[in-house]
C-alpha cells in the first residue's frame, strides 16, 4: 500500500507548447480509490503512463512512498511497476499463443521470479475472476474474459497500486460491470491504492474520489461522494 | 522464457520456417563445397596410395596419373618393353606390372596386366581365381559380369563403337575384392592376350604391319561375328592357323607366338618379360622401400621415360583446383553473408511491427534484459535450426554427389567431417549470435509508453 504525491508535474512533447499535463499538487491517500476522467486528449493516459513509470516527467516530482519515479533510471522504473504496481489496460495486452495461466504468469517468468506459490496464487486469482479453464488459450477467450485474466496478472504480485486505463471502455455492459466489480473488490481486499481512468458510471460509482482532467490540468477533485 | 519464445514462433510458423530453410540453404552450400572438394582429395589419394611409382613413356605426368589412377582413357605414347623387362628384374622392386589400356568391353574398360598388380590391388578374390590362360579375365568388385561369363573385348572406350575384336574373347575367371578405385570397374586381362590382339609381338617393334592389315579385317568380319553367339574359344581356334599349333602352345613356356591378329584363348599365360617384350603406356611398380621409390623415379626420369608418384602428381593438380574451391567457397560464404542480411532484415521489421507486443512486455513487468533474450534467443534457435539443417543437407547433397562419381568412375569419396568444420561451424554460428544482438538491442529502442498508445 503506497500513498501518492505529485508537485510540481509537467509534462510536455516535443513539437507541442502547451503542456500535455501540468499538477501542482496531488496527493492519494494510501490504500484510496481514484478515478481520474477528462476528455479524449485531456491527458489522462499520460498521466497513467508518469504513474506507472513508463515516462519520464520533464519537471517536477512523482513520489510513491519514498520513490520518486522521475529520479529513477528506466530500469529501475521498470523495476519498481514491476514489484509495485499492477497495471490493467484499455485493451488488455495478453499474448496469443498461450494459455490464461500462461499470461498470467509471463511477466514473473520473464524476470525469474517464478516460484511453485505464484502458479498457486495464479490459478487462484483466475479462479476468483471466473475463468474456468485455465489453460484456454487466450485468443480464444471472451473480451470480459480476457480483461479478468488482465486483471489477474495485475494482481499476480500483490501490488501496493492498480492503475487501469480505460479497463471496461472496450467491453459490453455486462462485462464491463463484472471487470468493475472484481477490480474493485480485489484492489479493496489486497490493500491496493487504486487509480482508474474510465468513464463508465458503473464503475466511477464504485470509486470514492473523482478527478477531473481538462487540458492537462485538475479542474475539478471531488471526495466522498461515490460508493455512498 | 523458451515457451514464451516457441509459443511466439508458433505464431509465426511460415516466416520462420522461410528464415530457417534460408539459412540452411546458405550453409548447405559451404558445406557441400566443402565435404565435396576433400571428398575429391581423399578419394583420389586413396585411388592413388596403391600405386606408388607409375613408369610410362615421355609425356605428359598429369595424363600419365590420370590414365593410371583412374583408368581415364586417353591415347599414352609407348614406351620400349625393355623398361617393363629392366624393372622387373630390379632388385628395388617388390613388382613391376605392365598396363595395356585400349580396349573396352560393355562400357568397362578392358586393361591388360599381370597377376602381381591383381594381388597387389586384391591380395584375396571376391570370387574366382586369377588368370592362367590368355582367354582368362578378372573382372573389378564393381562389373555386373558372371564368373564364366564371356567377354568381347572392343577397341575404344565403347562409347565412339570400335570395331569389335572377333579373334578372342575372355572369359571371366575371378572377380577383384572392392578397393574404391576405379579399379573396380576395369576387366583385368593377361596382357599377352592384349598385345597379341593388336598384333603386337615380341621383337621390338612396337606396331608391326600385322596391326596394319588386321584392323580391316575386324571390320569385315565385324557383321558376322559380333552377333555369333557360339563358343568363342572355338571359334578362335578355327580361326587359328592350326589346331595342333595351338594346342603345343600350352605345354611349352615359349615366349614368342606366331598368331597373326588370332589369338589361342586356351595358352597358359606368361609373366616373365624380357628385352623383346613389346611396347607398353605404362609399368606400375612396387617399389621395396621408400629410399627405393626415390632411386627409382630418378632413375626412370630421362629423355623417354618418366616416372611418377600418382598421389604427388595429384596433390599438385589439386593444388591448382584449390583455387577453383576457394573461389567457390567464397562464393557461399558471401551467399550466406547476403542471407544473414536478409535474415537481419526481416528481423528488424518484424521487430518493428511487434513494437507495441514488445513495449507491452516492458510495461507489464518483464525486464529489459528479457525482451532482449526473447528476440535474440528466436533468432538464435532459427539460426540453430537453420545450422543443423543446412549441415543435414549439405551432408546429404555431398553424399548424393559421391554416389553418382563412385556409381560412374568406381571412385569411391568419403565424405567425411573434419575439426576444422566444427570451427567453421562455430564461427557461423558466432557471428550469428552477434548479429542477432543488433534487432534484439533494437527492441529496446522503443518506449514502452508508445507501444501502448498504439
Ligand atoms: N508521444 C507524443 N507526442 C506528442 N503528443 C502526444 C504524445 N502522446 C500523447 N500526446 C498528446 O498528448 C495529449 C494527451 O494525450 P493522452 O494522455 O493520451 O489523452 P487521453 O488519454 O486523455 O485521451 C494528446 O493531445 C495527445 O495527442
Ligand atoms: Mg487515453
Amino acid at each position: 500500500m503506497l500513498a501518492l504525491d505529485i508537485h510540481d508535474l509537467t509534462m510536455r512533447f516535443d513539437g507541442l507548447d502547451a503542456p500535455v499535463l501540468a499538477i501542482d499538487r496531488l496527493h492519494v491517500k494510501a490504500g484510496s480509490r481514484v478515478a481520474v476522467t477528462g476528455a479524449s486528449g485531456s491527458g489522462k493516459s499520460t498521466l497513467v503512463h508518469l504513474l506507472t513509470g513508463l515516462e519520464r516527467p520533464k519537471a517536477g516530482s512523482i513520489r510513491w512512498g519514498g520513490s520518486d519515479l522521475g529520479r529513477l533510471s528506466t530500469g529501475r522504473r521498470d523495476a519498481f511497476r514491476a514489484r509495485n504496481i499492477g497495471l490493467v489496460m484499455q485493451d488488455f495486452h495478453l499474448f496469443p499463443g498461450l494459455s490464461a495461466l500462461e499470461n498470467v504468469l509471463l511477466p514473473v517468468r520473464l524476470g525469474w521470479r517464478m516460484t511453485p506459490d505464484m502458479r498457486k496464487r495464479a490459478l487462484a486469482l483466475l479462479d476468483i475472476t471466473g475463468i474456468a479453464r485455465a489453460g484456454q488459450p487466450v485468443e480464444t477467450l471472451s473480451r470480459g474474459e480476457m480483461q479478468r485474466v488482465a486483471v489477474a496478472r495485475a494482481l499476480l504480485l500483490k501490488p501496493s497500486v492498480i492503475i487501469a486505463d480505460e479497463p471496461t471502455a472496450s467491453l459490453d455492459r455486462r462485462a464491463g460491470e463484472d471487470v468493475s466489480a472484481l477490480l474493485v473488490r480485489l484492489a479493496g481486499e489486497e490493500g491496493a491504492t487504486l487509480i482508474v481512468v474510465t468513464h463508465d458510471p458503473a464503475l466511477l460509482t464504485r470509486l470514492d474520489r473523482h478527478i477531473h482532467l481538462d487540458g492537462g490540468r485538475i479542474v475539478e477533485d471531488v471526495r466522498g461522494e461515490a460508493a455512498r | 522464457m523458451i515457451g514464451f519464445i516457441l509459443a511466439d514462433l508458433r505464431r509465426f510458423k511460415g516466416g520462420a520456417l522461410a528464415v530457417v530453410v534460408l539459412i540452411a540453404l546458405s550453409l548447405a552450400l559451404s558445406v557441400t563445397v566443402t565435404l565435396q572438394e576433400r571428398a575429391l582429395r581423399l578419394g583420389s589419394a586413396r585411388a592413388a596410395e596403391k600405386f606408388d611409382l607409375v613408369v610410362g613413356a615421355a609425356g605428359s605426368e598429369t595424363q600419365l596419373a590420370l590414365s593410371a589412377v583412374f583408368l581415364q582413357p586417353a591415347p599414352l605414347p609407348l614406351m620400349s618393353g625393355s623398361v617393363l623387362a629392366d624393372l622387373a628384374s630390379d632388385p628395388r622392386v617388390a613388382f613391376a606390372a605392365p598396363v595395356g589400356f585400349g580396349d573396352s568391353a560393355s562400357g568397362h574398360p578392358v586393361v591388360g596386366t599381370t597377376t602381381a598388380l591383381i594381388e597387389a590391388l586384391s591380395p584375396k578374390l571376391a570370387q574366382g581365381a586369377l588368370f592362367a590362360h590368355l582367354g582368362d579375365a578378372v573382372v573389378g568388385s564393381d562389373v555386373g559380369m558372371p564368373i564364366g561369363g564371356q567377354i568381347k573385348p572392343m577397341h575404344g572406350d565403347g562409347e565412339s563403337g570400335g570395331p569389335v575384336h572377333t579373334e578372342l574373347a575372355y572369359t571371366v575367371r575371378g572377380r577383384m575384392a572392392p578397393t574404391g578405385t576405379a579399379w573396380d570397374r576395369a576387366i583385368l586381362v593377361p596382357i599377352r592376350a592384349v598385345w597379341q590382339l593388336h598384333g603386337m609381338h615380341g621383337g621390338g617393334d612396337d606396331h608391326d604391319e600385322d596391326d596394319d592389315d588386321h584392323h580391316p579385317d575386324d571390320e569385315g568380319a565385324q557383321a558376322g561375328d559380333a552377333t555369333a553367339a557360339g563358343p568363342v574359344a572355338g571359334a578362335a581356334q578355327d580361326k587359328a592357323p592350326g589346331l595342333a599349333d595351338a594346342g603345343g602352345d600350352r605345354d611349352h613356356e615359349g615366349h614368342a607366338h606366331h598368331h597373326h591378329g588370332h589369338v589361342d584363348g586356351n595358352a597358359p599365360i606368361d609373366e616373365h618379360f624380357d628385352a623383346q617384350t613389346p611396347g607398353i603406356p605404362a609399368v606400375l611398380v612396387k617399389p621395396r622401400t621408400i629410399a627405393d621409390a626415390y632411386k627409382l623415379r630418378q632413375h626412370y626420369r630421362g629423355d623417354t621415360t618418366l616416372a611418377i608418384f600418382p598421389a604427388e602428381v595429384l596433390t599438385r593438380l589439386y593444388a591448382t583446383l584449390g583455387d577453383a574451391r576457394s573461389l567457390l567457397l567464397a562464393i557461399a560464404i558471401a551467399t550466406q553473408g547476403i542471407v544473414l542480411a536478409a535474415v537481419l532484415m526481416v528481423t528488424i521489421m518484424h521487430v518493428g511491427a511487434r513494437q507495441r507486443q514488445i513495449g507491452a512486455l516492458r510495461a507489464f513487468g518483464a525486464p529489459r534484459y528479457s525482451v532482449v533474450a526473447i528476440v535474440w534467443g528466436e533468432l538464435i534457435l532459427l539460426f540453430l535450426l537453420g545450422a543443423v539443417l543446412g549441415v543435414a543437407l549439405g551432408y546429404a547433397a555431398a553424399r548424393l554427389i559421391s554416389g553418382s562419381v563412385a556409381a560412374r568412375t568406381a571412385v569411391h569419396m568419403p565424405i567425411e567431417f573434419a575439426p576444422q568444420d566444427l570451427r567453421l561451424l562455430l564461427g557461423f554460428l558466432l557471428a550469428s549470435m552477434l548479429i542477432s544482438l543488433l534487432p534484439a538491442l533494437l527492441a529496446l529502442r522503443h518506449s514502452p509508453a508508445q507501444a501502448l498508445r498504439a
